[in-house]
């Protein structure tokens, strides 16, 4: 999947880029989703968002592992435009599920494949964006632990939380980041 | 004169041969029902959807057949039955105000068997997109696995 965004958006991914890097105190960005959710809570422009859902565990879990393949796995051709400059960027969004029997993670990872000097060691995927994880407090109850940048990226939470409530099944449209 | 005439020529197979977007023949009997909501959320963007058919072979090559755009509520394609197509659905976005725009594509696989009608409820509402099919036959109506193209087994 390609999309192509230019101008006014090209400040949201700057402010995004900017997030991601002062996530990691501009110092070394976490090189695993560990490493993330220990960054987060104390970054700044870093956010953790907790809340429960009337799902099972088994139903968020399968919802993540469902939609994240199918909606995540994209490249994302973004171009800034003005009179007297012209910059492509070209992300590429790497989502990985992983569940075990108390916790369903979904890990977004993104890789400026083009436009974006790398400025630290990156994770073979690409850096940490947003870590959802999701884990058992009832039988149909779920808790949901979100580490994520505090702005930017909100169509690409609105869809994980609709995943997780089971309210929406809906993909982001990326190229609206 | 001449190299205007030229210019507009060029202009005029640019738009259509050379863009190389074609009209889905769709002269098959109409087995894809589309029902389609896309809105953009805003008065000053506008999104604009259309689906690319193509022919998937035995080797999983995929051959592009034509798109349909998806400007009406509902549209009825098409698609041979027995043999798996690739849809491609996509999301064209642009905003008026920054002159900016943008897509994103839906990808699926669907084998329609004989005799069915197929339901595809194409949504895209508030930046979140979504592709839901449904067959359906003498036993009622189910919705459809979601099928990718890493899915297919050439051979």
């Amino acid at each position: 999947m390609l999309g192509m965004m230019p101008a006014m958006k090209f400040n949201n991914l700057l402010m995004t880029m900017l997030a991601v890097a002062l996530l990691a105190g501009c110092v070394k960005h976490p090189l695993t989703a560990e490493e993330f959710r220990k960054a987060v809570p104390g970054a700044f422009m870093g956010e953790v968002e907790s809340f429960e859902v009337s799902r099972s565990f088994r139903a968020v879990a399968n919802t993540f592992k469902k939609r994240a393949p199918k909606c995540l796995d994209v490249r994302i051709k973004t171009v800034s435009q003005t009179n007297t400059s012209y910059q492509v960027i070209v992300t590429k969004y790497t989502p990985t599920v992983i569940v075990t029997k108390d916790r369903a993670e979904l890990h977004v990872q993104q890789h400026h494949e083009q436009g974006v000097m790398k400025v630290s060691e990156m994770p073979e995927k690409g850096y940490y964006l947003i870590v959802a994880d999701a884990t058992p407090v009832g039988k149909n109850r779920t808790r949901i632990d979100l580490y994520r940048p505090s702005m930017g990226h909100d169509v690409m939470v609105k869809a994980i939380k609709g995943w997780a409530t089971g309210k929406s099944k809906g993909c982001p449209d990326l190229a609206k980041n | 004169m001449n190299g205007w005439n030229a210019i507009f020529a060029l202009a005029v197979l640019m738009l259509t041969g050379c863009s190389g977007i074609k009209p889905y023949p769709n002269e098959l009997e109409k087995n894809l029902y589309l029902t389609v909501k896309v809105e953009s959320g805003s008065m000053f963007s506008s999104v604009k959807a259309s689906v690319d058919i193509y022919r998937v072979d035995l080797n999983c090559q995929t051959h592009y057949q034509g798109t349909v755009n998806l400007n009406n509520e509902t549209a009825k394609v098409g698609i041979p039955a027995s043999r798996p197509s690739y849809l491609v659905f996509n999301f064209s976005s642009s905003s008026f105000l920054a002159n900016s725009s943008g897509s994103i594509n839906y990808e699926t696989v669907l084998t329609p068997r004989a005799g069915h009608i197929y339901d595809a409820e194409v949504n895209y509402v508030d930046d979140l997109y979504n592709v839901t099919t449904f067959e359906r036959g003498k036993r009622g109506r189910h919705q459809v696995e979601d099928r990718s193209l890493s899915d297919c087994k050439g051979g």
